[in-house]
């Protein structure tokens, strides 16, 4: 379902903007911790920002592996797979 | 690379808070304590205002003569678990105290605080079943939730309609989740909107569970909490508290509506491999709770305190992190500077108090944590409003 792709990504970086609202442009490798800087607080945030725009619930074990943008979209396609 | 490298980033704020050649504001170092209000730090003494000794029952002369007294008969450990040597009278006797004192037929004590949260929610929520969790709740619940096999979902902070619709995706697996809140949040001093939450789980066939640490003591009849305060005893499954904040001690309880809640003993990894408390904590324990119990005036002091406190700090222009006043009272930075400065400053006027910052703060804020006890006297009171007053037109808090 390549519509529920995109709005995916798409969904998953506005919640990144609002993390980090002066964030530049974010390659799908870059490293959520170690180049973003942002704290386990923030990510978690940003889940629910996620949770909220895709109507999901996102287990916390889920994500617990997502180091980068690429792989933490990963996670939240499962997600939404499972649930469709 | 090794093991040690991603500890690197914690190198820089540790400098930042080591004080420059002055106290270091995390880990500072208590050279002797005088009483439940009064320590000696960097060879001054100094007034404590960032404890969790709400009642002062660390010095009460009741408590401290039932430690002694189990001490010299009973020893200084017990050197065993629950469900092996370590299982004394006073223990089970502790237990059948907080039951009583709640009306309900179960409770279960555990060595720490920490472990309570941990004992109690990881062994109530299995595989298969889901820990619905409040996102700023203590990190004994998300370690509990890390050591539960329950699938662990969060919801946004002291929201119940965001948890109402985590608990309605669930659908029919919304009767097999555990709800998790705390009555009152310990670093902004915030409370949860309990009524509500009870009634989202009730709407949905969740259990509910309370972490009373920071206001068991403090609130409702015979200071037996928030939940008992907002009559939800017959609304809520489980409560848990501590015995370091109150009651002066170390340890932890978890009492419960459901007379199954003691089957726990026989699943619960950290109550069952781990040591008991020994003997001298639990009996000062039982001493303070009983104090508590029999007794307002402790929490009428506290309270008078409290309301002068409060006044004061908000008039001072300060930002205050919550509208409920408290026992904690969480003056609210942007800048970790500006924060350090007030640490400094108070304890420059003989003032401890708690500085915390960024990650373990909610939404990146970075505060000054003044907590009250009801050892403190009317000058104590004074002595901090005084020393906020003059620093107030030095430091520029939050907008």
């Amino acid at each position: 379902m390549p519509e529920t792709v995109d709005q995916v990504e798409r969904v998953v970086r506005e919640a990144l903007k609002v993390a980090c609202p002066d964030i530049g442009i974010v390659d799908g490798s870059t490293h959520l911790a170690s180049e973003l800087g942002l704290d386990s607080a923030q990510v978690m945030d940003m889940i629910m920002e996620i949770e909220d725009h895709l109507d999901i619930s996102i287990p916390v074990a889920t994500i617990a592996e997502a180091r980068t943008l690429d792989q933490l979209c990963d996670s939240v396609r499962r997600v939404v797979a499972g649930r469709t | 690379m090794n093991l040690l490298t991603k500890f690197a980033p914690l190198a820089e704020l540790r400098a930042a808070l080591a004080g420059h050649g002055k106290v270091p504001s995390i880990a500072t170092p208590m050279d002797a304590v005088h009483s439940a209000t009064e320590a000696t730090i960097d060879g001054r003494r100094v007034l404590l205002a960032g404890t969790n000794n709400y009642l002062g029952l660390t010095f009460d002369a009741d408590c401290r003569a039932a430690a002694i007294k189990a001490v010299e008969t009973l020893g200084t450990g017990t050197t065993g678990s629950r469900m092996a040597s370590g299982n004394y009278a006073g223990h089970r006797a502790l237990e059948r105290e907080f039951a009583d004192a709640f009306g309900w037929p179960a409770c279960i004590v555990f060595s720490t605080g920490y472990q309570a949260n941990l004992g109690a929610i990881s062994a109530l929520a299995g595989q298969g079943d889901y820990l619905l969790v409040d996102a700023d709740g203590h990190a004994s619940i998300h370690d509990a939730c890390k050591l539960s096999a329950a699938s662990t979902i969060r919801f946004r902070h002291n929201d119940p309609e965001n948890l109402a619709r985590r608990l309605e995706r669930l659908g029919e697996d919304a009767k097999r989740t555990l709800v998790v809140v705390e009555s009152l949040y310990s670093v902004l001093g915030d409370r949860a909107p309990l009524v509500e939450f009870a009634g989202v789980c009730e709407r949905f066939g969740a259990m509910l569970i309370v972490d009373e640490a920071h206001s068991f003591g403090m609130f409702g009849p015979k200071g037996l909490g928030i939940c008992a305060e907002l009559g939800l005893l017959d609304r809520v499954d489980f409560v848990l508290g501590t015995f370091s904040k109150s009651l002066g001690g170390v340890g932890g309880f978890c009492v419960s509506r459901h007379a199954d809640f003691e089957l726990l003993r026989m699943a619960s990894r950290p109550y069952l491999f781990t040591a008991s408390p020994p003997p001298p904590v639990v009996a000062a324990t039982h001493a303070a709770l009983k104090r508590l119990l029999n007794g307002d005036d402790l929490r009428a002091r506290l309270w008078g305190h409290i309301r002068r406190f409060y006044a004061a700090v908000n008039q001072l222009g300060y930002r205050v992190g919550t509208t409920d006043p408290g026992p904690v009272t969480a003056l609210v930075f942007e800048e970790r500077e500006a924060a350090i400065a007030l640490w400094q400053g108070l304890l420059d006027a003989g003032i401890y108090t708690n500085l915390m910052v960024p990650p373990s703060t909610p939404a990146g804020l970075n505060i000054v944590r003044i907590s009250l006890s009801a050892a403190h006297s009317e000058a104590d009171i004074s002595r901090m409003i005084d020393a906020l007053g003059k620093l107030a037109g030095q430091l520029q808090p939050a907008a």
